[in-house]
């Protein structure tokens, strides 16, 4: 393709469109009375261009601005309830966030407790110690005794003690 | 340089408070704006035709077109407090239908996306939209229905911007420097995307376009 025809297709939409300059637009009428290629082109622009008024336009719908202005009510009715919402659902939030907060310090402290991490020792010394507190609060220390005395007693069954303590 | 651009858009927005000041549904989002409920009801009633054809051309669904109308104008209402009188009403009222229209555009093509592959086999690909070829329809109209699915098809084919230039432009008659002002780009860049477009939709619609001029069925 030559470069004028090149060129003359390149405006020939805005050409079609009545979008060109005066001097423009008649360069490219005189370019398209002797170029039959570029004529041609035109052609199919511009029937095509035409076919796109086949389709209908939209009938329009009857009471569209009444519909539309219940449908602003509708908005403004929403707007009110949204804004009347706002403080409660404000204080609502807060509330939530502190019940969230407590309900999670409690957690965290049951468990803390449940595992023993409060009263585990740090140290050797006061873990051995721990152990032996444990082991005396376990032993019924009347008993101990008991039996003791009946061992020092040859006469006693150390049985018998148990039952008279 | 940047100076010169700054003239030039401070002259360029002067031209448009001067073609807003003339705008008589300026005034009206104008009396709105101060409370006037009237006047929007007002602008709705001088605008709901075109706002619906225009959506229409891009969504080619009756009902739809109805509910993406309201919608635009319920972004209108809403907007009432922040709106300022830089251009003119037209201007701004179709920018919003277009992005309403392109949005509704794109969800649905996402829907698209999202169907199954059973879900495609249960509707089919065929002519769902076109009549029934088994009813008695007169041929004329058989093919004009399908000349007009075929035509919609084409436009709605092309990328989104010549999409919306090219119905602007042809369906709305806007000239070049409208269409740039609407779209938010500049005249020389319509111009290339409306050249563009019209080569698209020639060769989308060639086939209509040598067998009859327009009026042969395409088989």
């Amino acid at each position: 393709m030559s470069a004028p025809c090149q060129w003359v297709r390149s405006v020939l939409a805005a050409w079609l469109s009545d979008e060109l300059k005066p001097s423009t637009a008649e360069a490219v009428r005189r370019h398209l009375e002797k170029c039959e290629s570029c004529r041609a082109h035109m052609e199919l622009l511009r029937e095509s261009w035409r076919l796109l008024d086949e389709v209908p336009p939209k009938s329009i719908p009857p009471a569209f601005t009444a519909r539309m202005m219940a449908r602003i009510v509708e908005e403004k009715d929403l707007s009110r309830f949204a804004a009347r919402l706002r403080p409660h659902e404000q204080r609502r939030k807060v509330l939530a966030s502190v019940a969230g907060i407590a309900a999670g310090l409690f957690l965290g402290m049951a468990v803390y407790g449940w595992t023993g991490l409060l009263t585990k020792p740090v140290s050797p010394v006061e873990s051995e110690v721990s152990q032996h507190v444990s082991f005396l609060e376990d032993v019924d220390l009347l008993d101990e005794i008991a039996v003791i005395q009946a061992m020092d007693r040859p006469d006693l069954d150390p049985a018998d003690a148990l039952d008279g303590a | 340089m940047a100076k010169a651009i700054a003239v030039a858009a401070g002259s360029y927005e002067q031209a448009g408070r001067r073609g807003a000041a003339a705008d008589y549904d300026v005034s009206l989002m104008l009396r709105f704006q101060k409370g006037q409920e009237l006047a929007f009801q007002e602008l709705v009633e001088r605008n709901h035709a075109r706002v619906i054809g225009l959506v229409y051309r891009f969504i080619s669904d009756a009902s739809d077109a109805e509910d993406l109308a309201q919608e635009v104008f319920l972004r209108i209402y809403r907007a009432r407090h922040t709106y300022k009188p830089t251009a003119k009403f037209s201007t701004w009222m179709f920018r919003i239908t277009a992005n309403v229209s392109l949005n509704a555009l794109r969800s649905r093509a996402n829907r698209k996306d999202d169907v199954s592959i059973d879900q495609v086999t249960d509707f089919g690909d065929g002519p769902r939209a076109l009549p029934d070829h088994d009813t008695k329809m007169p041929d004329h109209d058989l093919h004009q229905a399908e000349l007009e699915e075929k035509v919609r098809e084409a436009v709605a084919e092309l990328p989104e911007k010549q999409q919306v230039a090219v119905v602007l432009n042809k369906y709305e008659g806007m000239s070049y420097a409208e269409v740039a002002d609407t779209i938010g780009c500049s005249t020389m860049a319509v111009k290339s995307l409306l050249a563009r477009a019209r080569d698209n939709l020639k060769d989308r619609l060639l086939l209509y376009i040598r067998t009859g001029r327009g009026r042969q069925r395409l088989t």
